[in-house]
């Protein structure tokens, strides 16, 4: 049999396994495996485990995912969120939908110590779901709002997705940092227009806050120091390059854990429970990288990926109408699995499409039909795919950041919460669309950083 | 939910879940190793320009230790994630009989993945190589790796009994 027909029986096979349950890191890994064998005896692949778990798993640029989401850890149990949340809601919580605009503002904020979505979540609704009932907020509304401003933990830098797809296509990560940020704060504007939209339309869904005194403004402000300084250090430290990915997340981590001990809010049960959750996270991910590894090989050596870009170009469809199929596909592949591992099993059959589009590696911005070079590329496309990605986490059947709110919320019906982040999920489409049409968005401020 | 259903059953295999969930924290606390060698690295770096010699290798090394310490943690938990969105509407004894089929994957994974890097390991020491700076040998790291890759086999062993019993209760007729 053909290398490249084993290939894409080995891509039916991995389908199959995930549809039945199978962890999507096993499945990757048997099929690789197998696949492999296959293609080029199983001596071969025993040789390579001898030592490909270890290579993979002490890769430099890697280790910066397990210290960012330690860091996540240790901030969702210091009492971050509430301080975020207080000094947004001082600000504008006399606004009109105002309480549900400081709950994004706070997402945003607590965004910027931690990389992922369902974190910002579960902590952000335990602080302002109660808020919102308080000052008889729509179910609808305040849990859409929540549910979807969760999607900012991932979308305002560090982000662990981003992280693993600069390691895939080799881009570099500070690049891809600086590049999410522009468009994550366009996420914040949108999303409060959004909710300032909607309380004009219903204007019984945001009732207004009461209107802070003097004292508090000041004092619910200073609260945001910490964070503001965690932010400042950590990701400005990077973006200006005092200090690589690495070291940044671990000074970031000491500086929250310092100030959770020093507030007397992290107490030992929550430091062991911190570390439990970086265990689950940390393991979890770094044996699907291991999967994906042995499937990358598989699918090299089946030059699957080479077939598909091959095919794919020769389709006679435009390359603005294969960019968008494959954002498209995205968005399907997103209701139906985690974004980790999505990111990591469509990427490589993903770029090298993309690749051969732009006109190969070296093309310029003059010859691309994206009007962008191939490395401009990387980034820009990586932003758009971590947007599109996160959008699964909102939407039905599987919208996890929904699942988390609905538990936390139980007297409002899932259908309620779906309902209320649909909103927002139109301004995401809105936010792509704007991406897609101007590169030069995602591509400025790496260029200005870059020099 | 699944750390809850894990301590739920803790009455079962009680002594072998603790030394699991312990091998974990002890991964962990490597973790918070690496994190206090980068920061004390970044200061020293700082204030009187000598940074740490060898916390490049010390992060590499400490990082991958603590990944391997984590997965036996992450299979008795169930942290691996899986797609159930096309199977929600299976029976409980397809679902059960699927929980077996992927607990024997996990089984023979880790398994094979122990032989392995054992013989893995004996390459290294017998071509001994070194990290660059601290000298520190390869081989170490693969002490600890290969106690994570046993307890990983008795954690699978562990929810492949589980899923056996799971299935027995969901038994036709």
């Amino acid at each position: 049999m053909e290398p490249v027909a084993v290939g894409l029986l080995g891509l039916g096979a991995l389908v199959a396994l995930i549809a039945i349950r199978v962890p999507v890191a096993y499945a990757m890994i048997v099929v690789g495996g197998v696949g492999i064998a296959i293609l080029n005896g199983p001596k071969i692949v025993l040789s390579q485990l001898k030592d490909l778990a270890y290579g993979q798993f002490s890769i430099y640029d890697l280790s910066v995912v397990p210290l960012f989401v330690l860091m996540g850890a240790v901030a969702s149990r210091c009492g971050l969120s509430a301080d975020l949340f207080r000094a947004a809601n001082a600000w504008l919580g006399w606004l009109r939908g105002g309480v549900a605009m400081s709950a994004i503002a706070a997402c945003a904020g607590f965004g910027a110590v931690c990389g992922s979505s369902l974190a910002t979540a579960s902590t952000m609704g335990r602080v302002a779901l109660p808020e919102l009932k308080r000052y008889r907020y729509s179910n609808t509304l305040g849990t859409g709002t929540i549910a979807a401003g969760g999607v900012l933990g991932i979308l305002i830098p560090p982000s662990v997705i981003l992280i693993i797809y600069s390691i895939i296509v080799e881009a570099n990560v500070v690049t891809m940092f600086a590049a999410a940020l522009i468009p994550g704060l366009i996420a914040v504007a949108l999303f409060i227009l959004t909710i300032l939209i909607y309380v004009t339309i219903v204007p019984d869904a945001g009732p207004r806050g009461a209107l802070p005194d003097r004292g508090e403004l000041i004092a619910a402000t200073l609260g945001i120091a910490p964070v503001a300084l965690v932010f400042g250090v950590v990701i400005g430290g990077i973006y200006f390059g005092f200090f690589n990915p690495t070291p940044a997340a671990a000074v970031g981590a000491v500086m929250v854990a310092l100030f959770g001990i020093v507030k007397g809010r992290l107490s030992r049960a929550d430091g062991r429970e911190a570390l439990l959750e970086t265990a689950r996270t940390t393991g979890m991910i770094y044996l699907i990288l291991l999967g994906a590894e042995l499937l990358k090989i598989f699918m090299s050596r089946g030059g699957v990926p080479q077939a598909m870009a091959e095919w794919m170009a020769a389709s006679g469809l435009t390359p603005m109408a294969t960019l968008l199929i494959l954002l498209a596909a995205l968005i399907v592949l997103g209701c139906l699995m985690d974004s980790l591992s999505m990111i990591l099993l469509t990427i490589p059959f993903f770029w090298p499409v993309l690749v051969e589009l732009n006109g190969g590696d070296w093309a310029t911005a003059a010859e691309s039909p994206f009007g962008v070079n191939t490395e401009d590329l990387k980034i820009w496309f990586g932003v758009l795919a971590l947007i599109v990605v996160e959008l699964g986490l909102i939407t039905p059947p599987v919208g996890m950041n929904v699942f988390i709110i609905s538990a936390q919320a139980p007297d409002v019906p899932m259908r309620q919460t779906f309902l209320g982040v649909l909103p927002f999920f139109g301004a995401e489409l809105v936010r792509v669309g704007v991406l897609v049409a101007f590169p030069v968005i995602t591509l400025w401020l790496p260029g200005v950083l870059g020099g | 939910m699944a750390a809850d259903a894990g301590a739920e059953r803790a009455g079962r295999f009680g002594p072998a879940r603790s030394l699991i969930t312990a091998w974990a924290l002890l991964g962990g606390l490597v973790l918070v190793g690496v994190v206090l060698v980068n920061a004390w690295s970044i200061l020293a770096g700082a204030i009187v320009n000598r940074p740490f010699p060898g916390d490049f290798e010390l992060t590499e090394m400490g990082a991958a230790v603590a990944a391997f310490c984590f997965l036996p943690y992450c299979q008795l938990v169930g942290a691996n994630v899986s797609a159930d969105i096309f199977t929600m509407r299976a029976g409980p004894r397809a679902i059960a009989l699927m929980s077996v089929l992927a607990s024997v994957i996990a089984v023979a994974f880790a398994a094979i993945l122990l032989w392995r890097m054992s013989a893995g390991l004996l390459d290294y020491r017998e071509y001994e190589q070194f990290t660059g700076i601290l000298e520190i040998p390869i081989w170490w790291a693969f002490v600890p790796a290969l106690v994570s890759l046993a307890l990983m086999v008795l954690a699978s062993v562990i929810t492949l009994v589980e899923a056996f019993g799971e299935l027995a209760r969901t038994k036709p007729g």
